[in-house]
């Protein structure tokens, strides 16, 4: 099958701080992939630059055939067809659900407004929070603001979505819904990168499971493989950590 | 003090301070709305990223900041008829009061343009808007806002600062104190009216500042 992203040689430095070094990573379209790794091994950052919300120094990242690492490339077509959730949701506070969802719609594509609606609706719908369409941000939970987010980023109809840790800022009472609703986004056929210690939203859905530490990749294999039987002595005791935690 | 207070003299100097109060409040209305323009060019050009528009809005801002308002009226009062310029002394004081409070309003509007989280930012950026409509859809909206009251203070501290214009014979609020003082000699009357009427002013802006504050407020709580 084609890749729709692919690392080639990837460099990146933070000043000095060298944080992605020599990533070769082809995802190819369709697939599910989980990364994880202890904080600071470079894994938001890796996602970051597929859309280039972070440029990198050295190497070249092709997604869906545009060049990302080329100054001149044209990122706004790019960035359209990529859903990105974060951490911490980034709803704007100032506008509602609705609005939320269908501001990029119409401003990027140009949608005309009854249209946006009606898809911001339905995305909503996905999400199971229909109802909520009229309030604001901060009247919704952590979970709800977070489900919002996933529902603004489908609006766009996305081929690629990238989730940075969007589980992480939750309670815990609040982490199953977001993740049933990423469970259900798996049919769907878009390309997924999630970066994420679930290990059972990993065990469920993904088709690959990539490990970093310390800007590399250290390994990648099947859910199965790579949390059974862990090839490197750093996954193994990785994963024996979230596991007693 | 209070026994020797002759308020048969302010009766008869009212119409004096009345024309007074007038041309401060007109000079103020005048000096805000032009330092307001004034202040979003300037912080537009401070945050450009185009280093030639944005050195000149740093060394603007800075130095109007690192010098005294009163230096300030008299650098253009004397400056400009050196320059060629003659043009009246209401007009120098418009123009000192409007660079002084563009300044601090530049800055204003920038730190609120700084409260609007990046992550917010950044969700725009890779939703695929662009700069303008960043700025337009996400970031302006929530500045403005938390721009208002700061801004109603600012315009509080200009109106008292128009006082200064008196030392370049702008016939303001405190040019009328002053000329009950020197032609009457009754300080104590003349400034006791003149804080008067600043207070009436203050207040009303303040009321403005406290309403604008409970509107915004009870906006974030929704």
């Amino acid at each position: 099958m084609e890749n729709i992203i692919e690392f080639k040689n990837v460099n990146k430095w933070f000043g000095k701080l060298h944080v992605l070094k020599d990533i070769n990573l082809q995802i190819p379209k369709g697939e599910i992939l989980v990364i994880c790794g202890p904080s600071g091994s470079g894994k938001s950052t890796l996602i970051r630059c597929i859309n280039r919300l972070e440029d990198i120094q050295k190497g070249e990242i092709i997604v869906n055939k545009i060049p990302v690492h080329d100054k001149s490339a044209s990122l706004t077509r790019l960035r359209a067809d990529i859903g990105f959730v974060f951490q911490q949701f980034h709803l704007y506070p100032h506008m509602t659900v609705l609005q939320n969802i269908m501001l990029a719609p119409v401003q990027v594509k140009k949608m005309d407004k009854a249209k946006a609606e009606t898809i911001a609706m339905e995305k909503l719908d996905r999400v199971g929070l229909a109802e909520k369409s009229g309030a604001y941000p901060a009247q919704l939970s952590g979970g709800q603001q977070q489900r919002v987010a996933i529902a603004r980023g489908l609006a766009m109809s996305p081929e690629i979505m990238l989730f940075d840790e969007p589980t992480s800022a939750l309670d815990p009472e609040m982490i199953g819904e977001v993740l049933d609703v990423m469970v259900n986004l798996v049919s769907e056929g878009m390309t997924m990168c999630v970066v994420t210690h679930e290990m059972g939203f990993a065990k469920k859905v993904a088709h690959r499971v990539l490990f970093m530490d310390e800007g590399k990749i250290i390994e990648t294999g099947t859910p199965s493989d790579f949390f059974d039987h862990p090839k490197t002595d750093r996954a193994a005791s990785f994963i024996s950590m979230i596991l007693t935690h | 003090m209070l026994a020797d207070f002759n308020f048969r003299v302010i009766l008869e100097y009212l119409p004096l301070f009345l024309t007074g109060l007038r041309s401060t409040f007109l000079i103020s209305i005048v000096s805000i709305g032009l330092a307001i323009a004034t202040g979003i060019i300037a912080c537009a050009c401070r945050i450009s990223g185009i280093r030639l528009i944005k050195y000149p809005a740093i060394a603007y801002i800075e130095i109007v900041r690192s010098t005294p308002l009163l230096v300030q009226i008299y650098f253009l009062y004397f400056g400009l008829p050196t320059l060629g310029i003659r043009v009246p002394e209401i007009q120098t004081g418009i123009l000192a009061l409007m660079l002084n409070s563009g300044a601090y309003i530049a800055e204003i509007i920038r730190a609120g343009i700084n409260s609007v989280e990046p992550g917010q930012i950044e969700a725009g950026v890779s939703s695929g808007l662009n700069y303008i409509q960043r700025m337009r859809f996400i970031i302006l909206p929530q500045a403005l806002g938390v721009t208002v009251p700061p801004l109603l203070g600012q315009a509080i501290v200009l109106v008292k600062d128009s006082a200064l214009l008196s030392l370049i014979s702008v016939a303001e609020l405190t040019r009328a104190g002053q000329t009950l003082t020197s032609e009457r000699f009754m300080p104590s009357e003349a400034f006791f009216t003149v804080a008067f009427f600043y207070m009436c002013i203050y207040f009303c802006l303040k009321a403005l500042a406290d309403w604008s504050q409970r509107k915004l407020i009870f906006r974030e709580a929704y």
